[in-house]
């Protein structure tokens, strides 16, 4: 027999229903319309938009693929350097310290996520650029010169500048969801590596980072997912030059930041058009990323919970 | 007679910040026993057993006073290492604890393996043998390869049994190990207790009166944190000598 729910429950109920609703309806038209907008670009360029890597708003000849190109090596370089800090940070900050120090500093890198992206730019800008300029690439080039990644000179800003920027971006939230999955180890699984005459680097290693690498993939899928559409902070330290280079020195772009710079200015429908179309891409790009994270995520953890 | 002595403890006090949960133990155990600690729930019992291994300190704001001595050595002394104690004094805890997302001949074999243990064949020889001797063989022998969580909590308690003797500790120490087994393999661990005790020295704590008596040759009452008494088990239980051990093992206490 069926209960029936009361007349209060119907009522919230009803509610629930009707914004869960909401957002599906939502989503489906942010993405119609996003279809619709960049109807004209696709008409004219299909799918070679993918594939080809000028962008020529004076000609009204446009392709993404230098966007493309930036938007994922900046992420990919972001995440590399981000992940391993955040991961260390988060052991650090969970095993090695005390409770108090610990959450102190728990929450300087929490307000790191605070700060406005416009006023990362800004010191991605006058910081950060002169930076890489004078010293970090100069010493990567002195050392790591005979790689193609490391070619030629930096005018501080730049692909490299802007992955730099990304990782400080993303650092609070990969650590922070980290150090919530180091906590949810129960205390007697690190006795247990302890017990067994583990030093604390090998219980870090067998009791926390072992058993939570799909925590952590998940902590860099959020983080990723971040670096991929962020914006603003980019646009300001990329110099915005679709090229595909292979030196990290070099300019570039990314499908966030040319829109935010040219949305504004663009004259004919087309090149509007084809601004649409890149953030369908960019949509399509970090949905495909999710997806395939997650997938990565659920199926280790049906392993690990078998 | 000095050799026969597996540990000494001498005047050892634990403390979690200001509170002082075990009080002032002096205690020796021989070679080859098995070594029961009962006592009121609270008492410290927990507390005492995690500081023969310097577990205890690992808790936040923890701290031991006194001394444990291990072969002539004090584990507690300045220079003495955390890390080399637990590899001769091995711990079986209260809760079965074994590694996730490893599989249970990883489980078995990670202390060897963390002490440089690479030879195939010999951790085979170590993963049988030490699964015989917890009882634990002839159900897992098939699925070593499975995930040790896999198993159900007794089979995981004997599971992490087999983790310690596979360190081969000469002295193990045991919280509670029963307590969440069911009957039949209680006794299996009652067995082995019994079993290793031939080449290993075993101390247990228990809450089940009639598992010391079957298994003990010695054992303590704590309550409070004090040592109250202390002796053969046989003594204890017919023939105590203080008031509080009578009224506790008589069901009396309190
Ligand atoms: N992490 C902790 N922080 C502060 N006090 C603690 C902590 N763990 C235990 N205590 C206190 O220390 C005392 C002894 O606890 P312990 O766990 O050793 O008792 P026990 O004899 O093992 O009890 P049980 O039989 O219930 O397992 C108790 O008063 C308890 O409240
Ligand atoms: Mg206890």
């Amino acid at each position: 027999m069926k209960i029936p729910y009361s007349k209060q429950d119907q009522y919230v109920y009803t509610a629930l229903r009707f914004f869960s609703l909401v957002v599906v309806c939502l989503l489906i038209a942010i993405i119609f319309q996003l279809f619709m907008a960049s109807k004209l670009a696709f008409d004219e360029f299909g799918l070679s938009f993918v594939t080809d890597d000028f962008w020529n708003p004076v000609d009204d000849e446009f392709g993404a693929l230098a966007f493309i190109f930036g938007t994922v090596v900046t992420s990919i370089l972001a995440l590399l350097i981000a992940g391993p800090v955040s991961v260390f940070v988060a052991i650090y900050t969970n095993e090695f310290l005390p409770k108090k120090i610990a959450s102190v500093l728990g929450l300087f890198v929490e307000l790191i996520a605070a700060i406005p992206s416009i006023v990362f730019g800004l010191w991605g800008l006058y910081y950060l650029a002169p930076f890489v300029k004078n010293f970090l690439a100069p010493f990567l080039k002195k050392y790591l010169g005979f790689l193609p990644f490391f070619q030629g000179s930096s005018f501080g800003i730049g692909i490299l500048t802007a992955a730099i920027i990304l990782a400080i971006m993303i650092i609070p939230t990969i650590t922070s969801v980290c150090r919530e999955v180091f906590k949810s180890i129960p205390n007697l699984r690190k006795e247990a590596a302890l017990g067994l005459g583990a030093t604390k680097y090998e219980m870090v290693k067998i009791a926390i980072l072992k058993p939570s690498f799909s925590g952590i993939m998940g902590a860099l899928v959020l983080g990723l997912g971040r670096a991929l559409g962020e914006t603003m902070a980019v646009a300001m330290v990329i110099g915005n030059n679709p090229v595909i280079s292979s030196s990290l020195f070099s300019a570039g772009a990314t499908m966030a930041s040319v829109m935010a710079n040219e949305y504004a200015e663009a004259d004919s429908e087309l090149h509007l058009s084809a601004l649409c179309y890149v953030g369908l891409l960019l949509f399509v790009v970090t949905f495909f990323v999710n997806l395939m994270a997650r997938t990565i995520v659920w199926n280790n953890s049906r392993k690990s919970k078998r | 007679m000095t050799n026969t002595i597996a540990l000494e403890v001498k005047n050892l006090n634990a403390y979690f910040g200001d509170f002082r949960a075990v009080k002032d133990i002096n205690l020796t155990y021989h070679k080859n026993t098995v070594n029961a600690i009962i006592g009121p729930s609270g008492c410290g019992k927990s507390t005492y057993i995690r500081c023969l291994n310097r577990i205890h300190e690992e808790v936040e704001d923890a701290s031991v006073k006194g001394e444990v001595i291990l072969g002539g050595k004090n584990i507690y002394a300045e220079n003495a290492d955390p890390v080399e104690v637990r590899k001769h004094i091995g711990m079986v805890f209260q809760k079965p604890n074994p590694f996730p997302s490893m599989s249970i001949f990883d489980n078995v074999t990670i202390g060897p393996k963390l002490w440089g243990e690479k030879d195939r064949t010999k951790l085979e020889e170590i993963t049988e043998n030490c699964l015989k001797k917890a009882a634990l063989w002839d159900e897992v022998k098939d699925k070593l390869h499975q995930d040790g969580t896999s198993l159900s909590g007794g089979q995981q308690q004997r599971l992490c049994i087999a983790r310690t003797l596979a360190i081969d500790p000469p002295i193990i120490l045991m919280d509670e190990p029963t307590s969440a087994l069911d009957p039949i393999a209680t006794v299996k661990i009652e067995d082995l207790m019994n079993e290793i005790k031939k080449e290993y020295t075993v101390i247990v704590v228990t809450h089940n009166m009639q598992q010391a008596r079957r298994i003990a040759d010695y054992t303590s009452f704590f309550v409070l944190g004090d040592l109250i008494e202390h002796g053969l088990t046989s003594d204890i239980f017919t023939n105590p000598k203080e008031k509080k051990t009578e009224d506790y093992i008589s069901g009396n206490f309190g």
